[in-house]
């Protein structure tokens, strides 16, 4: 069975926790017998010299299936491919790897509408898509997080998009919406790392029984095991992830100085993670004037320590610096694969009670949740951590392992099961698309809602 | 003409020169040289004067010379004041005049002007009159007066530049003024524009809507038309075709979009009309009415055909011809026997439109399927259009210093916002017109009609025309219930050019057709004899 993943960047050139995750199930299907699984990764303009004159996809730094794609603007809104000869490439790429699986790890950078070009091209072909997070549906990021008040969004009309972006009208979010589920018709499967994430969907228009949780999975990071002197407190925090809004290193900064102003300064923090150029300039201004003030003060009395960005496979290191793994984040986080990497190391999490984590992290027992996007909140859950005795022992003793690949790698390959391993034929009987099938117009999908 | 005009630098611009050269002026004003040309060739040259501006700079054309003259050749005392702003022309023959005059108490009566070549009195081909708060407060005036005055001529033809033109301003008592004044040369579709802000930009006593009706009976409707019409023909008498995806065998309808202003509509429409069923027996069209896409929907046609394999053509067109002669200019190119107007903002509400819309050409009586729409939907499930009918407002207009009755027709839709379960509206019956966002037409019979009429600025009303034209002939518009969402928006601010089309469209219409709708065709209960339910 040849699959075709597609991942929304390669990992080694551009970080992220979709291709981290498409590039695990790249790696884990190579171990599994009767498996050729191939990698398609777009890239983008920050190492130009990768665009060779003429080429749109090519090899990857000689590494056998692993492919290129050299992606060229991209409309925001949209998310349609501009150049014409980038999809003629795609095809042709299509006709030469003769996948019986492709799987996409979403359409931003590749385009949407090569979903529908796959159903053309590769007719029998099996068509996965894995959402890590809802973009499809919001235009604000794919966050679901409304932009009139920061509250979480549960579900998309097109008067409540315009209310978050009132210079486009409602009928664009329509026609956005009916685009999107157009292509999205070609795809066979849907998968999502979180339960929660198939409501949204489900009512958004995608069918119940198309819709799949499969949970990431990755494998223990090599330096996990860093070895530690037993600790008397458990009173250093750790932020990894990106220095974005929606990470919430600036709720996890505002914690501090609640804190502070109390008092409280008996622990420490670490932010390790960079990216703080993509925040918006009113929380990359709060974050910058954070650490000024930080380092003007003593080394005695800093409580905050930026380390800047660190490598996937290194972060055990980081981890062992610290007690606790916060995360901050101020959307649903789809799954927070921070949780996973933490967990691998022993850490506890501290992490907002919805979506991913308040799915992954149960109060109390193998972590603490406090409530989404509340400093203070965060602030008192960080205070308890850091001084109720014997906590963090007994929430350490409650972590169980996370999904290793293995099982998100079988957990996909149970749905691939429909294409043949042999001929790339498949039995009209398993196979939920197909050319013939009558497709669900995007109209229609609203009218089902009335 | 002697040797030395002969030699005359060929950009040689006589407004420019006076203007640039106020002394020349004077003596020309002063009759002590007969031109401009006459003191470059003489001394001008020599002295190394200028006669076109330096590179960025601008000018306003300006009265540079006047000589007070009766028609028999005698000299008149001046008109108490008078300004005259500005002369443009379009290499296309159009001209545009404004300028304000005291004539209260003795009125304008001749406001002729003379270029290379052509002359007319522009007072009875078009003479319309506004309102100047600036010259009342400057004539110290609380009369009730309209001092300013506009005029569009469309000379039918094209003219070669004019450097500059004769105007002659003369009052019913003989006085008179003849100028020199410079000419600003604009392109065509810059002068229409200029025309339509005018003409609801300007300021008047009363009701602008009745002022702007006043103005176009008075003659600038029709010319203003007639300009339209010209280059709207030399837009779409070449245009630039492409074909993409599979070209063989006859389609079985034809889908012709115009396209103005947003590219992304081919695509969306391609990914939410391809692939449905019935859908592969039909065509698109786009029509694109804004050239700076051009580029866009050549990638994004052949992408589109690449994903989905859909037929298409687009029809590139070098400006804006409006609705109607774009949509003309999509028929031509159609290959089916069947065209389908359709708004770039409509897609399909129920999946199988294509095989219903197929299946009422071919199984309904053929009298109700040469022209018909359907229901259209908003995106928030209420009904957009069920039809349309018409109604009247009478507004009182000012002709020869009396009020006038003047119909002015309104277009309604039948039942806009109505709850999406309504059937009333959506069931199948003749209606006195169907919007042109979707409208099925067979094409021998939309050739026979004419096609949209071209005589529409931009757009609105072809639709509501063609379907009078078509009932005139015998066979009424009919809905048929197929259902596809319209996502018609507010709409964007528009520009003064938009509203002053808006204003020449609905007096068109109007004159067109008022009186033929009284004949039983008012009211969303028409009792015309060919819209009886069957």
């Amino acid at each position: 069975m040849k699959v075709l993943i597609l991942s929304v960047f390669h990992p080694d050139l551009v970080r992220g926790g979709a291709q981290l995750v498409a590039r695990e199930l790249f790696e884990g299907l190579k171990q599994v017998p009767g498996v050729a699984p191939v990698l398609l990764a777009s890239t983008d303009r920050s190492l130009p010299a990768l665009y060779k004159a003429g080429a749109c996809i090519t090899g990857f730094d000689g590494r056998p299936d692993e492919f290129l794609f050299l992606t060229n603007e991209m409309d925001p809104w949209w998310h349609k491919c501009s150049d014409p000869r980038l999809v003629e490439a795609y095809a042709a790429f299509l006709e030469q790897v003769r996948p019986d699986v492709v799987h996409f790890h979403h359409f931003m950078t590749f385009g949407i509408e090569l979903l529908t070009l796959t159903r053309r091209v590769r007719p029998a072909c099996r068509i996965v898509f894995t959402f890590h997070e809802f973009l499809a549906i919001c235009a604000a990021d794919g966050h679901m997080v409304r932009t009139t008040d920061g509250s979480l969004c549960d579900h998309a009309t097109p008067v409540r998009c315009h209310q978050c972006f009132p210079a486009i009208p409602p009928e664009r979010f329509f026609l956005r919406a009916a685009y999107f589920q157009a292509h999205l018709a070609a795809v066979d499967v849907f998968t999502v790392p979180s339960r929660f994430m198939r409501a949204p969907f489900i009512r958004w228009g995608l069918p119940a029984e198309r819709l799949v949780h499969v949970p990431n999975g990755q494998d223990k990071p090599p330096d996990a095991e860093t070895p530690q002197a037993p600790r008397a407190r458990r009173a250093r925090f750790g932020f990894f992830g990106q220095l974005v809004d929606a990470k919430g290193v600036w709720l996890l900064l505002q914690a501090v100085d609640l804190l502070r102003a109390e008092g409280f300064v008996d622990f420490s923090v670490e932010i390790n993670g960079d990216n703080l150029r993509y925040a918006s300039e009113a929380r990359r201004a709060e974050v910058e004037r954070f650490v000024v003030a930080e380092l003007d003060r003593p080394a005695a009395e800093r409580i905050v320590t930026f380390n800047g960005p660190y490598h996937p496979a290194r972060i055990g290191e980081r981890m062992a610096r610290v007690d606790w793994c916060v995360m901050p984040s101020v959307w649903w986080e789809s799954f927070g694969l921070v949780i996973s990497e933490a967990w691998m190391c022993g850490r506890p999490v501290i992490a907002p009670d919805v979506g991913g984590p308040a799915e992954r992290v149960t109060h109390g027992r193998d972590g603490l949740l406090f409530r989404f996007a509340d400093a203070r909140a965060l602030a008192e859950t960080i205070r308890r951590a850091a001084t109720e005795p014997g906590l963090w022992d007994r929430i350490a003793a409650g972590i169980a392992p996370p999904p290793p690949r293995a099982a998100m790698v079988a957990g996909f390959r149970a749905l691939y099961a429909a294409a043949s391993d042999q001929s790339g034929e498949v039995t009209t009987a398993t196979r939920g698309g197909g050319p013939n099938r009558s497709r669900s117009s995007a109209a229609g999908i609203g009218r089902q809602k009335r | 003409m002697n040797g030395a005009e002969q030699e005359a630098p060929a950009d040689f611009d006589e407004a420019m020169y006076l203007q640039l050269n106020p002394d020349v002026a004077g003596a020309v004003a002063g009759g002590a040289l007969a031109s401009g040309r006459e003191h470059y060739l003489r001394y001008g040259a020599r002295e190394s004067r200028r006669y076109l501006p330096a590179s960025g700079e601008t000018y306003e054309p300006v009265v540079i010379a006047m000589a007070t003259i009766r028609p028999d050749g005698s000299r008149a005392p001046l008109p108490t004041a008078f300004g005259m702003e500005a002369v443009r022309m379009s290499p296309g023959g159009g001209v545009f005049v404004n300028g304000w005059i005291d004539d209260a108490s003795d009125p304008l009566a001749e406001l002729r002007v003379e270029g290379e070549g052509w002359a007319a009195d522009l007072v009875p081909v078009s003479l319309a009159r506004t309102r100047r708060r600036d010259v009342e407060q400057k004539l110290g005036s609380a009369a009730r007066h309209p001092y300013g005055f506009w005029s569009f001529l469309d000379l039918g033809r094209v003219v070669p530049r004019n450097a500059s033109c004769r105007v002659m301003l003369r009052l019913e008592s003989g006085a008179g003024v003849t100028l020199t004044a410079g000419v600003r040369a604009v392109p065509d579709a810059d002068l229409r524009d200029a025309v339509l802000g005018w003409l609801a930009g300007a300021d008047h006593f009363g009701d602008p809507y009745s002022a702007a009706v006043t103005c176009l009976d008075g003659g600038a409707g029709a010319q203003i038309v007639a300009h339209n019409r010209r280059l709207t023909a030399g837009i779409v008498a070449n245009p630039f075709v492409a074909r993409f995806g599979p070209q063989g065998g006859k389609p079985r309808g034809s889908l012709v979009v115009c396209l103005y202003g947003r590219p992304e509509f081919l695509f969306v429409q391609n990914a939410l009309f391809a692939g449905l069923p019935g859908m592969e027996e039909y065509e698109l069209i786009y029509v694109c009415n804004s050239p700076e896409l051009n580029d866009r929907l050549l990638r994004d046609a052949r992408i589109a055909s690449l994903i989905h394999g859909t037929r298409q053509t687009l029809v590139l067109l070098p400006g804006n011809a409006g609705f109607g002669a774009a949509n003309n200019a999509g028929v031509a190119h159609a290959r089916s026997d069947r065209v389908v107007a359709l708004n770039p903002d409509v897609v399909p509400r129920q999946k199988d439109w294509a095989r219903r819309h197929t299946e009422a050409v071919e199984l309904l009586p053929p009298e109700r399927t040469a022209l018909f729409g359907v229901p259209l939907y908003y995106e928030d499930g209420s009904l957009m259009h069920g039809g349309m009918y018409f109604d009247i407002d009478s507004v009182p207009v000012e002709r020869g210093g009396s009020l006038v009755r003047r119909d002015l027709v309104r277009v309604e839709h039948y039942g806009k916002g109505a709850p999406a379960g309504d059937e009333r509206f959506a069931r199948a019956r003749p209606v006195p017109a169907v919007t042109g966002a979707f409208m099925s037409v067979r094409r021998d019979w939309f050739e026979r009609l004419g096609g949209f009429s071209e005589d529409f600025v931009f757009g609105h009303y072809e639709d509501a025309d063609l379907c009078l034209r078509s009932l005139s002939a015998g066979t009424p518009a009919w809905l048929h219930d197929i259902r596809l969402w319209h996502l018609e928006g507010k709409g964007g601010t528009r520009s003064l050019a938009s509203e002053g089309a808006s204003f020449v469209n609905r007096w068109q219409f109007s004159s067109t057709w008022a009186a033929s709708l009284r004949e039983g065709l008012l009211g969303p209960v028409p009792t015309h004899p060919l819209l009886a339910a069957p």
